[in-house]
């Protein structure tokens, strides 16, 4: 079948990948590293930016309101493009990794600060009143009562930017980053099979963002049916239920 | 103390308002150990601050407040170092219930204990399933607040302020958000808790549950104490107009609940 189809020309495939995987490979865990670094900091960042716009005072949610409307209307792409070339004016010069890693971050913190105030304002205020009435300090109430319930508001949002991160990592190639783009530029100017090279690099992309995507979706419904998502949880939960049918 | 009554709360000279409007004015009380006490009034008289200033969810503007022999307001401010310990010792029960939505009843009951007052979690999660076993739910425990009717979460949020053995429990219109049928399960639980020696402060709509529970009753209306003494006092013979004028508005609504079920028959 195949050497009919090469035979009659209809075999879509010119390049050797076979001699590519490697390269590849590289370009793929690139990617990742790329996804995972800046998405980490992209949410601490952002969570960061959202406590302090949610603080009552002026002079520190000011800043923070500042920061979010800046590179929430800059476009990634010239925010690469500062970190990278521009700073270098000043005489800083940050390595292609630190300056990608760094983009996506300062970017995606902008849209996550967004997701994380309005999930935070989303938790009754009530319920830090109970959780103060029972005694428990500013941070018992933060960690166990408005951050739990705050992270349900916020994974629907927060899932989506984490896929949109992914993707966006393909705009790292205007500074050589070696990421999965980038490869997929050099194989396709090394073969001039545009075509081909590129399909294959999205059918890449889409591998890994699509299970990404679906696994995260069946976190958010097991966080939104109150699953217990750690051991200790489990294990408080199954001591309650020995005890209950113990009587 | 050979015997005599031990003052829980002590409430003295207290005044709160909100934007310059007086919402606690002067108001003098004392709660004595295993008091219950209600609260009647009309809505917007001060009643849920009068409750929220006990345990300083609300900063009174000035006066005095005594708590179990400490004194945890006083001059104007909270001189109370530890206020989540103090917390500790003053249950609350909300009007909303305002369970923790993302736990369940046995989680719920189980949160102040190790967080607030450190208990070992083993002794945590034995104290929850006795005291919802208590409030009666013991088959519920493992269910979310969003899957319990609201007399069954009133009844986990009584568990839960009992979790950390106050010394007293404050309770703001704890059955005004209710049906009949789970204000009859709550005002159960409350009636036990009562039998079982419990001091308990009660903002109340329920002036005939007022009546039969409680050993004295406090009538505010307009941030001030109009009245207070024995039901029989307050509720059967009131001396002050307003007092009157207060009860009568509920009496209005039984005599025409009599005349029509009378009509039908």
């Amino acid at each position: 079948m195949i050497s009919w189809l090469k035979e009659h020309g209809y075999w879509p495939f010119h390049v050797a990948w076979s001699d590519w995987i490697p390269t590849l490979w590289d370009g793929l865990l690139k990617t990742i590293e790329y996804a995972a670094l800046g998405f980490l900091a992209a949410a601490v960042l952002g969570l960061v930016l959202a406590l302090m716009r949610t603080s009552r005072i002026a002079l520190v949610r000011l800043p923070a309101g500042i920061y979010t409307e800046v590179f929430k209307n800059v476009p990634l792409l010239v925010i690469i493009s500062v970190t990278y070339y521009g700073i270098v004016q000043f005489g800083i010069k940050l390595g292609v990794f630190e300056a990608g890693a760094l983009s996506l971050a300062i970017f995606y913190a902008a849209y996550l600060s967004e997701i994380f105030r309005s999930a935070l304002t989303g938790v009754h205020g009530a319920q830090r009143e109970a959780a103060q009435a029972l005694g428990l300090n500013r941070w018992a109430t933060f960690a166990h009562v408005v951050f739990p319930q705050a992270l349900r508001l916020a994974l629907p949002g927060t899932n989506t930017m984490l896929v949109d991160l992914l993707k966006s990592t393909s705009l790292l190639t205007v500074i050589a980053a070696g990421e999965l783009m980038a490869v997929g530029n050099s194989v396709a100017s090394q073969t001039f099979e545009q075509m081909e090279v590129f399909l294959v690099i999205g059918a890449i992309y889409f591998a890994l963002c699509y299970p990404l995507s679906q696994a995260l979706l069946w976190l958010e419904r097991r966080v939104q049916a109150g699953s217990p998502l750690s051991p200790a949880r489990s294990r408080r939960l199954r001591a309650a239920r020995v005890l209950l049918d113990a009587a | 103390m050979n015997g005599g009554p031990v003052p829980v709360i002590t409430i003295e000279g207290l005044v709160k308002s909100f934007d310059g409007r007086t919402v606690i004015d002067n108001v003098d009380l004392t709660v004595s150990q295993g008091r219950i006490v209600s609260v009647i009034g009309q809505s917007g008289g001060g009643k849920s601050t009068l409750l929220r200033c006990v345990n300083l969810l609300e900063i009174p503007d000035s006066g005095r407040i005594v708590i179990a022999g400490e004194e945890v307001f006083a001059g104007g401010r909270v001189v109370c170092a530890d206020l989540a310990r103090l917390r500790q010792s003053v249950g609350m029960v909300f009007q909303r219930f305002h369970l923790f939505p993302h736990l369940t009843a046995v989680e719920n009951v189980m949160l102040a204990q190790r967080k607030a007052a450190k208990v070992p979690e083993k002794q945590a999660i034995e104290t929850a399933v006795r005291l919802l076993k208590r409030v009666h739910l013991g088959h519920r425990a493992l269910a979310f607040p969003d899957q319990m009717s609201g007399g069954e979460q009133q009844r986990v949020a009584i568990a839960r302020a009992l979790a950390l053995q106050p010394k007293v429990l404050l309770f703001d219109e704890p059955t005004s958000a209710l049906d009949p049928e789970s204000t009859r399960e709550v005002l159960q639980v409350m009636r036990e808790l009562a039998d079982d020696g419990m001091t308990m402060v009660i903002v109340t709509h329920e002036v005939p549950f007022a009546r039969r529970i409680s050993e004295w009753v406090v009538f505010l209306d307009g941030g001030r104490i109009i009245e207070q003494g024995t039901p029989a006092e307050v509720l059967d013979h009131p001396a002050q107009a307003r007092t009157r004028a207060f009860l009568t508005s509920f009496d209005d609504v039984q005599p025409a609940e009599l005349t029509d079920q009378e009509s039908h028959s």
